[in-house]
């Protein structure tokens, strides 16, 4: 017998059995799908600590970390006012948040907020990783008034002031490099003598 | 006789008559979007050359008594190959001149009107291609692991994780961890040889098939032509054989330009550049990222607030809101456009006062962008570049809707947009 209702359970009242399988297949395609997600966190991955975990310990020594003399002691004596070099501690050099930035300036040049209980003879270290996006920053250095040399990362135009706890004077960086402190040894090399100040790295 | 052999297995001739004679209309300006295609072809084929010969690992090997990641020292050998280093800027520079010809190609869709009813679904698309483009070129960037692409990595991976709330991991599923990890090499590899390709050619079948569906737009002159209705029937020439000769020998005319480009002009040069190492040099992302790159270094330092246990930081206002925003506004166009009739005839921006000042407005913002990004060099604080970003674009705005708006007054058009 043909009629209107074959095809549906139009008038039908609560739970047809036609609904309920379609609540089975949707359910279950849901359930698989939604499945998928859990995969989603082992394709990325966490590392412990975070990506810029540094590892120096106070007591490392610093050493050059590029150039023809990479790896060996920063020699003391060798830089004069208004020089800055690249460095690792000692032996830690394939961990990228441990890179820092010595600056020799003359002692009376720093000011507040620079902490000069972390300098020594003029020499001061801050974190080499731009806070903006990561870049590595460079040395811009003044050869008429070597103490007004200046730090600034390349990649933005970002501008930090060493002798002023290497402060933000322009560019999109949102806040100051970490000062770690330093302090020349007897043998003319320098070491480690405290942890970062602050956060290094992009603020993310 | 080769055809007879095929017709006969595939039933060739239906496919002759019916699809084959269909009518082409011809305008220089429709070759921008075949620029694109055939550029990409080109990339495909040279991209398979590379693809044999590149390793996608940053373990460390011996090259010439330097120890250097294997994904560069492969690059430094496929450029010691006899066709290696012309394959290699041949792949560059066409994927130059595609992500070129894509954003003309949107231009001269922009200011003809051609995304108005019933096209808005393949605007949305093009601007998909386009995104997915420049993705592409992007991933692409990182594989000859050398300091420029690392740096330009980095960069990437902190914008990704300033994104607000979900940041961390999507910055760890695309760059597999935490930046730098190992794992990266290979995982942009993958995205950029297989997953981008199938998603390009994807979206290309795509564009092409609405294309021939709602036939393509007709240049304006077709239009007072007795036998044009409206798009029910075009003015032009078949397909096979003369334009699809046209294209071929189009075709051709750009691969001469690229071998030309690819011989004379260098470019990535990353022997010079040397694998990554602790120090960043002075240097500036390929030329379709220097928008969001100007735009980055205007951004002042202390725009950081929170919204809902979201961080938004100078980053994320640079390196996401933005694209994001100009990606929105690109995506509405359409749909903001006035005109409910199908359209089927280029328009002649002269005769659209707002949109075609707008589009001129909007396209010297992005041009003081990119001088943004060279305000080192000029000299110029960011402060003072963006006012003048500001007003070189109220400035253009103003002056070109003032002058298109007496133009068409005097055309007796009343137009208003």
């Amino acid at each position: 017998m043909v009629d209107g209702s074959a095809g549906g359970n139009g008038d039908k009242e609560g739970i047809t059995r036609r609904r309920f399988a379609l609540g089975m297949v949707i359910a279950s395609l849901a359930g698989a799908f939604g499945s998928l997600f859990a995969l989603l966190k082992v394709l990325a991955p966490e590392k412990k600590g975070g990506a810029y975990a540094t590892t120096i310990q106070p007591g490392d020594g610093l050493v050059y970390a590029q150039g023809g003399n990479a790896g060996t002691p920063v020699v003391a004596s060798s830089m004069k006012v208004g020089d800055a070099v690249l460095a690792y501690p000692s032996g830690k050099s394939s961990n990228p948040a441990n890179l820092v930035q010595l600056i020799k300036l003359e002692e009376k040049a720093f000011e507040p907020p620079t902490d000069t209980l972390l300098t020594d003879q003029g020499f001061v270290a801050y974190s080499a990783i731009c806070t903006h996006l990561g870049c590595t920053v460079s040395w811009v250095a003044n050869q008429e008034t070597p103490v007004v040399s200046y730090t600034e990362c390349y990649c933005h135009n970002s501008i930090f002031n060493p002798a002023q706890g290497a402060k933000v004077m322009a560019g999109p960086a949102p806040i100051p490099l970490a000062q770690i402190g330093v302090k020349v040894m007897q043998d003319g090399t320098l070491a480690f003598t405290s942890n970062f100040n602050g956060p290094i790295g992009p603020q993310v | 006789m080769v055809f007879k052999w095929f017709d006969e297995r595939l039933e060739l001739k239906k496919f002759k008559e019916k699809f084959l004679s269909k009518t082409f209309p011809t305008h220089p300006l429709f070759l921008l979007g075949e620029t694109a295609l055939f550029s990409f072809i080109t990339l495909v084929i040279t991209g398979i050359f590379l693809g044999f010969l590149y390793e996608p690992s940053t373990k460390m090997v011996s090259l010439f008594g330097a120890m250097v990641p294997a994904a560069y020292a492969s690059v430094v050998k496929i450029d010691l190959l006899p066709m290696g280093l012309i394959i290699r800027r041949i792949h560059h520079w066409s994927a130059m001149i595609m992500i070129a010809a894509v954003l003309a190609h949107l231009m001269r869709i922009y200011f003809t009107s051609a995304y108005r009813k019933p096209r808005e679904i393949n605007w949305l698309v093009g601007l998909s291609l386009w995104g997915t483009a420049m993705v592409a070129a992007f991933t692409g960037y990182l594989l000859p692991y050398s300091q420029f692409s690392v740096t330009a990595t980095s960069i990437a991976y902190y914008m990704a994780k300033s994104v607000p709330w979900i940041g961390g991991w999507m910055s760890r599923l695309l760059f597999e961890g935490e930046f730098p990890s190992d794992g990266t090499v290979p995982r942009f590899f993958f995205m950029h040889v297989m997953l981008i390709p199938t998603v390009l050619i994807g979206l290309i079948g795509l564009h092409m098939f609405i294309l021939v569906k709602q036939k393509h737009t007709e240049p304006h002159s077709n239009r007072d032509r007795r036998e044009a209705q409206g798009g029910r029937r075009l003015i032009g020439i078949p397909i096979w054989p003369e334009q699809g000769v046209i294209s071929l020998s189009f075709f051709l005319f750009l691969l001469f330009v690229v071998v030309l480009m690819a011989t004379y002009i260098p470019l990535n040069p990353i022997e010079t550049y040397g694998p990554p190492s602790p120090g960043t040099p002075v240097m500036r992302p390929d030329w379709y990222f220097l928008v969001v790159y100007g735009f980055l270094k205007l951004v002042p330092g202390n725009l950081s607030f929170t919204i809902l246990g979201g961080k938004i930081t100078p980053e994320t206002i640079g390196g996401v809101i933005f694209p994001a925003f100009t990606f929105l506004v690109y995506a509405l166009i359409p749909f903001l456009d006035r005109s409910k009739e199908p359209q089927h005839y280029m328009e002649n921006p002269l005769h659209r006062p707002f949109m075609t000042s707008f589009g001129i407005g909007g396209g010297v913002f992005l041009c003081t962008l990119v001088v943004a990004g060279y305000i080192d060099v000029l000299h110029i604080t960011p402060k003072a570049m963006t006012i003048y970003a500001i007003l070189a674009t109220a400035a253009a705005w103003s002056i070109s809707y003032t002058l298109l708006r007496r133009y068409n007054g005097k055309r007796g058009n009343n137009v208003k947009a």
